[in-house]
């Protein structure tokens, strides 16, 4: 399709768009496909397409695109069968080597030289996605944490209270009341080495944090 | 705290989540054990909470003899207390010694020689406090099963609003009922009461 574009051009300056063209398809970092929408075949794919497929562009060309980047069957394709419009959407496309690897895919239609096609370009978001993953971990792991402090914590505050009305009656000896502080003062510290490991996971995650705090939190 | 006296035991493998606010946790449990001998059944108590010591004095007030129950002590090793020898109390050294606890709860379940009998797990917080979330949900869960298979009962206390959803969920999903100690309290709600 890159070269179709020479057809009919023949000044110094069309060559210059052209090289242009052929420079910006194959280095921008955008999965391009261009698909024929009547047979749903592919006619030409830039160089990040081929990488993120893992398939050369001449074992793509003339294969159906479900089989890439689009799971839908035959006949239910979203753009030709389904008019459903898809901008920046978060689809899965299939590698070669079996990866569900999730883009954002946009398609638009086009026409050249009288005939239309449809232009799919998708962007490469595991990043994102293993960020957000990552986030999500940790959030329900900062949320988890809390709870193991803080209600045991209350219990501990009520323990205490309940020890201090025991030491009061005569009924508990020392040795009794030593060994229930013993336990409380033992329970808090295992409350603070969790709270520890939380603040160490929490500056691990964040790159916001200045580095001296970084250095406090986590000791490196 | 009458809504203890409500306690259905009648069966034989009945398991419920307790959930109450940490003031009353302690009191809960005293009621629980009170509960399940007047439903003559043998309680098992396994105390995260307090040392075995201070359990048999606070029972003993209200009349309850240490020949009628037995204790899975995991907190007097731990807060550097006697270990002292006796046959209605299992010692383990560490409340997240979970080997332990699982031994000495097949153990006691043995040992126990009524054909009904009760855990109570004193406490879920507790056990958070020394290991996190997922390993206390394998770990009930494998509790649960014990139960079941033995047809024992199990009452596992925990203070209120101090679980996580996740391990709520899956608690939900092993007990019969969770019973919120604090709302079942309240008299606009009755039909929550157990």
């Amino acid at each position: 399709m890159a070269k179709t574009a020479k057809k009919g051009s023949g000044t110094a300056q069309d060559a210059f768009h052209e090289d242009v063209f052929k420079m910006v398809f194959d280095r921008i970092q955008t999965g391009i496909l261009v698909i024929d929408p009547e047979t749903h075949t592919i006619i030409d794919a830039n160089d990040h397409a081929e990488a993120l497929l893992g398939v050369k562009k001449d074992k793509l060309t003339g294969k159906v695109c479900h089989d890439f980047v689009c799971p839908a069957h035959c006949g239910q394709c979203p753009i030709t069968d389904l008019n459903t419009p898809l901008h920046n959407t978060e689809r899965v496309l299939l590698s070669a080597s079996g990866e569900r690897i999730p883009i954002l895919k946009t398609v638009a239609q086009a026409t050249l030289a009288g005939k239309a096609y449809l232009i799919e370009s998708f962007t490469d978001i595991r990043d994102r996605k293993k960020a957000e993953e990552r986030r999500i971990a940790l959030l329900a792991y900062l949320n988890e944490s809390v709870l193991r402090i803080k209600k045991p914590l209350e219990l501990t505050g009520e323990n205490l209270r309940r020890i201090e009305d025991q030491a009061g009656t005569g009924d508990y000896t020392p040795e009794e009341i030593r060994m229930q502080i013993r336990l409380q003062s033992n329970n808090i510290m295992a409350m603070a080495a969790t709270l520890q490991d939380l603040a160490s996971k929490a500056a691990e995650e964040r790159d916001d944090i200045p580095e001296r705090f970084r250095e406090f939190f986590i000791g490196k | 705290m009458e809504d203890i006296q409500a306690l259905d035991l009648s069966t034989d493998t009945q398991l419920y989540l307790l959930l109450s606010a940490p003031q009353g946790i302690n009191s809960m449990n005293l009621q629980v054990v009170k509960k399940i001998l007047a439903k003559k059944c043998i309680p098992l108590i396994i105390s995260l909470n307090q040392p075995s010591q201070v359990l048999v004095k606070s029972y003993a007030k209200e009349g309850i003899t240490p020949d009628q129950y037995y204790v899975i002590d995991a907190v007097t090793h731990y807060s550097g207390g006697t270990c002292r020898p006796d046959s209605h109390i299992r010692y383990v050294n560490h409340p997240a010694d979970l080997t332990g606890l699982g031994i000495a709860i097949t153990d006691l379940l043995k040992q126990i020689p009524s054909p009904r009998k009760c855990i109570i797990f004193d406490s879920v917080s507790m056990l958070l406090i020394h290991i996190p979330t997922a390993t206390a949900s394998k770990f009930l869960h494998f509790v649960v099963n014990k139960l079941k298979i033995s047809e024992v009962s199990g009452i596992f206390l925990c203070v209120e609003n101090g679980l996580d959803p996740v391990i709520l969920s899956q608690m939900s999903a092993f007990v019969d009922k969770i019973v919120d100690f604090e709302k079942t309290k309240s008299p606009s709600l009755p039909d929550q009461r157990f």
